[in-house]
């Protein structure tokens, strides 16, 4: 009889089944051509006919072996097996053969042992999260290149002014940079300004801003329709057209396809639209929304006023060192050209992003070493996880290498699984992520530049995928180097009791004090910026915030050519908005409050006139008699100011105490007079002193400041501020609209905003790092917490036995909860030592984040060991507890 | 004789009808089906075994290794509760069927 076994198994190809099924069928069919042989002979037919008979039942093996194959799918191999097999009965790469195998047999593994599964992979998720979102805040802000096609060749020039540094550029300065550099393949000029369209259902004041012709030329984008400007629009006069950006294309003219040439009315004058921008473009900023020639006159450009932004675009070949030099030595010799205005004064070449972040990348890199560190805290709990595992897997591992697999091998499947979780708490934490960066970009809305360009893109995708997979190298380390040890023999002797090394032990421990290590680097940190953030929120500005309304007023120049005009105005708009019921006193000044300085240069009376480029300079703030009440800022001596300082009655001032103190330190300043350089000629007499006010963000120190009366200096733009009797800002936006529907319906009021929002914008920054530290660190004490409690319940259930012989033996609960809590503190405490101490050590990098606060202010440092304390003695203690209800009797028989 | 299309349709019924009785294995239910057709329903071992492994996969039918005194141990397979209800609903539906087609054709002097 022939053996139809092996005949069979020769001609069906079902390798995607599993071997028992294929086994099966081999057997079954092998048995039916069997019986059709045995028939045969019955029949009376020689034993090589029957054979022929037999094997004539089945002709086609593929088709057979395609049919099984569909008809017995529930026994198919899984697909990576499946794919395995291919690979090795192609002659692939065994190695990754191995692989596959050994990732379908993690992945059961895991889904085996849910709990721990989910516990692994949302530690992960929370530590690469976090990562990953702090990740495209990095790149979005400080890796991606600017918006602009050949962004590396974009600079910023700056003056560099004796007393203030970096600065903004004095308009005939440009003009001669323009002509005398040769660096550069265009070079633009820009400042801010504002328009007030009159749209048919009223006026709205919108942020644009003036720009050299060439501008768009130089950034290489051009208008999506219609075109940009010309050289001849960049003259006085003839510079009556804007191109909108998309947005306001859309908002307000509703995205007419035959916008382009038509008319618009802009501060009372007739304007065309040359063009509109395409939809992503913006410059300097995204509040920018229409541009216009900025027609510097050669003729009258000054050089002592200085509110110009100058851009540039290097020539193909020109390094920004070179650039430098040029610019340094052109400025230098303009300075001694003209030593009354620009005495001293030098200049500057840097990259347009530097520029635009730079000022923030401390911060964002000191979050993302943070945010490093909460990373290696998910590690080392997961390698904790993992190790605890590994022991308890340790029979499994032993019979695996007494089966011959190698400890390369073994280290492998250790590495494939740590990927695996890695991968997936990688993509956890990507959906983390993709949940956090809303909420990081309304927190960092206008103190963080940029990051509205914070966006999972390709590169955080690749750094997520990067990270899981370092990440899972990294705690994988661990249990891969406790498996490659060779002890299948002992363990195997001890009968596969789950025995706990002190190897494994060790490592355990020095795992749990690094990551509580960690933790206090991070709470120390964190709560240095929160007890930095808690004092200079209390900061005293100097007026009283709380309950003011600010908006601003712009008289363009067609309607209100001359000051008479203004001053009637704003004495009407006063007489008419303090009648209305909620407000208590309102007033206005030309350069509001932690908005930043107006600084100007000054004489005073008596002494000899300063040097040029050694001139006094201080805060200069036009404003009204009511401006005082308004802000609640404090009369400390003489008067304030009063209705009948007037226009022609004589010139007086008030000084703030910083002014006293700087320059009238023993004299009395009352009675003295300022020749302040401000278009006026003569000595303003000091009247009165007021208190300090912050100029340009709480927590600065004050810089002397003067002040003079409105009619006597008048500006057509200024800030209003209102208190409100009811105490909601709020509640007095409908009175100034009425108020100003009344006087003049084409003036809008614009940038409406409760004044104590103002304030606190000036910390939106720090705000912004406080928060995120205060997360990481959040997270951070969470994850050690998880990681104490883990591996302190882990040494309860291996240390039953031993509690119950305690116990049998007389110790009370107490005993054995002082014993496991006593086992885990002595690791927190360890670990909170060195955390400190490495806190110490690193504060310096944190230091100009704080405010009247020491890297080494012994509060923080105490407060943090505290609560680091307290959560691990909870963390311990719930272990603690149930080891105190151990049966000393159960346990006993356990073994 | 009849086409495949159509024996195809009918062979699992088939199958389930003759392990009604008692359980069989796979090379005498290929022969009990030629036997009772009087030869002319014939199924190949290459049509028959798949479609054993498909009504195990369902569930109607279940294959057992049994070893019969004196003889070899082959699969036998016996007919599952879910196999029974399956056939009594399959053959129920077969009869109507029938019977509807049998209307229309009618004798042929209607």
């Amino acid at each position: 009889m022939r053996d139809w076994q092996a005949y069979v198994r020769s001609h069906l190809r079902v390798p995607d089944l599993t071997p028992e099924r294929e086994a099966r069928v081999v057997r079954e069919l092998a048995s039916q051509l069997e019986d059709f042989e045995r028939e045969a002979r019955a029949r009376g037919m020689d034993e090589t006919a029957a054979e022929a008979h037999a094997q004539a039942q089945i002709t086609d093996w593929d088709r057979l072996s395609r049919d099984v194959l569909r008809a017995d799918r529930p026994h198919m191999q899984p697909a990576a097996e499946r794919l395995a097999i291919r690979i090795e009965s192609r002659g692939g790469s065994l190695m990754f053969a191995h692989l596959l195998r050994d990732g379908r047999f993690a992945v059961r593994q895991f889904l085996r042992k849910p709990g721990f599964t989910i516990i692994a992979v949302l530690t992960l998720a929370l530590g690469i999260g976090t990562t990953s979102a702090m990740f495209s805040v990095v790149n979005g802000v400080l890796l991606k290149p600017m918006p602009y096609p050949d962004s590396d060749a974009l600079v910023r020039v700056n003056e560099v002014v004796p007393q203030y540094g970096a600065f903004s550029v004095a308009p005939a300065n440009f003009l001669d940079w323009r002509q005398q550099s040769g660096v550069f393949e265009r070079i633009a000029a820009y400042s801010g300004t504002g328009g007030t369209f009159a749209f048919t259902d009223g006026p709205e004041r919108i942020q644009g801003t003036s720009v050299s012709w060439d501008l768009f030329e130089l950034l290489r984008i051009a208008p999506a329709r219609g075109s940009g400007f010309t050289a001849a629009q960049d003259v006085p006069n003839a510079n009556n057209v804007i191109v909108l950006s998309h947005a306001l294309w859309e908002r307000r003219f509703n995205s007419d396809p035959a916008v382009v040439g038509r008319p618009v009315t802009v501060n009372g004058t007739a304007m065309t639209i040359a063009g509109v921008m395409p939809a992503k473009f913006f410059f300097p900023n995204r509040t920018a929304e229409f541009w216009r020639p900025i027609a510097l006159n050669p003729a009258n450009a000054t050089r002592g006023g200085h509110f110009l932004g100058v851009i540039a675009r290097l020539k193909p070949g020109v390094a920004i060192g070179s650039a430098n030099v040029e610019m340094k030595s052109i400025a230098e010799r303009l300075a001694a050209q003209y030593p009354n205005n620009s005495a001293g004064e030098s200049a500057e070449v840097v990259s347009m992003h530097e520029q635009v972040v730079g000022a923030i990348r401390p911060a964002l890199l000191t979050l993302f070493a943070a945010v490093g560190v909460v990373v290696l805290i998910a590690c080392a709990n997961v390698a904790n996880l993992l190790l605890v595992r590994a022991s308890v897997r340790e029979k499994e591992i032993a019979v695996r290498t007494a089966l011959g697999a190698g400890r390369g091998r073994l280290a492998m499947q250790m590495f494939v699984e740590s990927a695996i979780l890695g991968v997936t708490g990688g993509a956890v934490g990507l959906l983390l992520a993709y949940l956090i960066i809303p909420t990081i970009q309304t927190l960092g809305a206008g103190s963080v530049p940029r990051v509205a360009d914070v966006a999972i893109d390709v590169r955080v995708l690749a750094f997520t995928m990067a990270a899981s997979l370092l990440t899972g190298l990294l705690f994988g380390l661990a249990p891969a180097w406790q498996v490659s040890r060779d002890r299948s023999a002992t363990v195997l002797k001890e009968g596969g009791r789950s025995s706990t090394t002190t190897g494994g032990r060790w490592v355990r421990s020095v795992l749990l004090v690094g990551e509580v290590a960690l933790s206090i680097v991070l709470l120390v940190g964190a709560t240095l910026l929160l007890r930095s953030f808690a004092r200079i929120t209390h900061v005293d500005p100097g007026f009283k915030p709380e309950g003011v309304l600010a908006f601003q007023i712009a008289l363009p120049a067609a309607g209100y050519p001359d000051e008479p005009r203004r001053i009637a105005f704003f004495d009407t708009f006063f007489e008419k908005f303090q009648a209305a019921p909620d407000v208590r006193a309102a007033g206005m000044v030309q350069a509001l409050p932690m908005r930043g300085g107006y600084v100007l240069s000054f004489d005073i009376s008596g002494r000899p006139k300063a040097e040029p480029g050694k001139e006094l300079s201080a805060n200069h703030r036009v404003v009204s008699p009511g401006y005082f009440q308004a802000m609640a800022i404090p009369l400390r001596r003489g008067r304030l100011f009063t209705d009948q300082d007037r226009e022609k009655s004589k010139m007086v001032a008030l000084v703030d105490e910083a002014f006293v103190k700087r320059h009238f330190p023993e004299e009395e300043p009352i009675g003295r007079g300022v020749d302040i350089g401000n278009g006026t000629d003569g000595f303003y007499e000091i009247v009165g002193v007021v208190g300090d006010v912050q100029t340009s963000a709480l927590g600065e120190a004050a810089v002397p400041t003067m002040y003079v009366p409105y009619k006597q200096d008048v500006f057509s733009q200024m800030w209003v501020v209102a208190r409100a009797r009811s105490g909601d800002p709020a509640g007095m936006t409908g009175a100034v609209r009425q108020v100003l529907r009344e006087i003049d319906p084409t003036l809008p009021a614009f940038q409406i905003t409760p004044l104590a929002t103002v304030v606190s914008d000036t910390v939106a920054q720090r705000r912004f790092s406080m928060m995120l530290l205060a997360l990481f660190a959040g997270v951070a004490l969470f994850l050690a917490a998880v990681g104490l409690y883990g591996v302190v319940s882990y040494v309860v259930s291996q240390r039953t036995r031993e509690i119950g012989l305690r116990m049998a033996m007389g110790a009370g609960p107490s005993q054995i909860v002082r014993m496991v809590l006593g086992g885990g503190m002595k690791l927190a405490v360890l670990g909170v030592v060195i955390g400190l101490a490495g806190a110490y050590a690193l504060s310096k990098y944190v230091e100009t984040l704080l405010y009247e606060v020491t890297p080494s202010d012994p509060a923080s440092y105490a407060g943090t060991a505290g609560i680091l304390l307290a959560v691990a003695a909870l963390a311990c203690y719930v272990p603690a507890r149930r080891a105190m209800r151990v049966d000393p009797l159960i346990a006993l028989q356990a073994e | 004789m009849f086409t495949p299309e159509l024996k195809k349709g009918s062979i699992g019924m088939l199958v389930l009808a003759l392990l009604e009785a008692r359980a069989r294995h796979g090379y005498e239910i290929g022969k009990l089906i030629e036997l009772r057709s009087g030869g002319r329903l014939t199924f190949a071992l290459p049509t028959l075994y798949p479609t054993l492994l498909r009504l195990e996969n369902r569930g109607l039918i279940k294959g057992r290794w049994v070893e019969k005194a004196g003889e070899r141990s082959r699969c036998f397979y016996k007919l599952t509760p879910a196999g029974k209800r399956v056939l009594a609903d399959q053959r129920a539906n077969w009869q109507a069927y029938v019977s509807a087609i049998n209307d229309v054709l009618g004798t042929g002097d209607a």
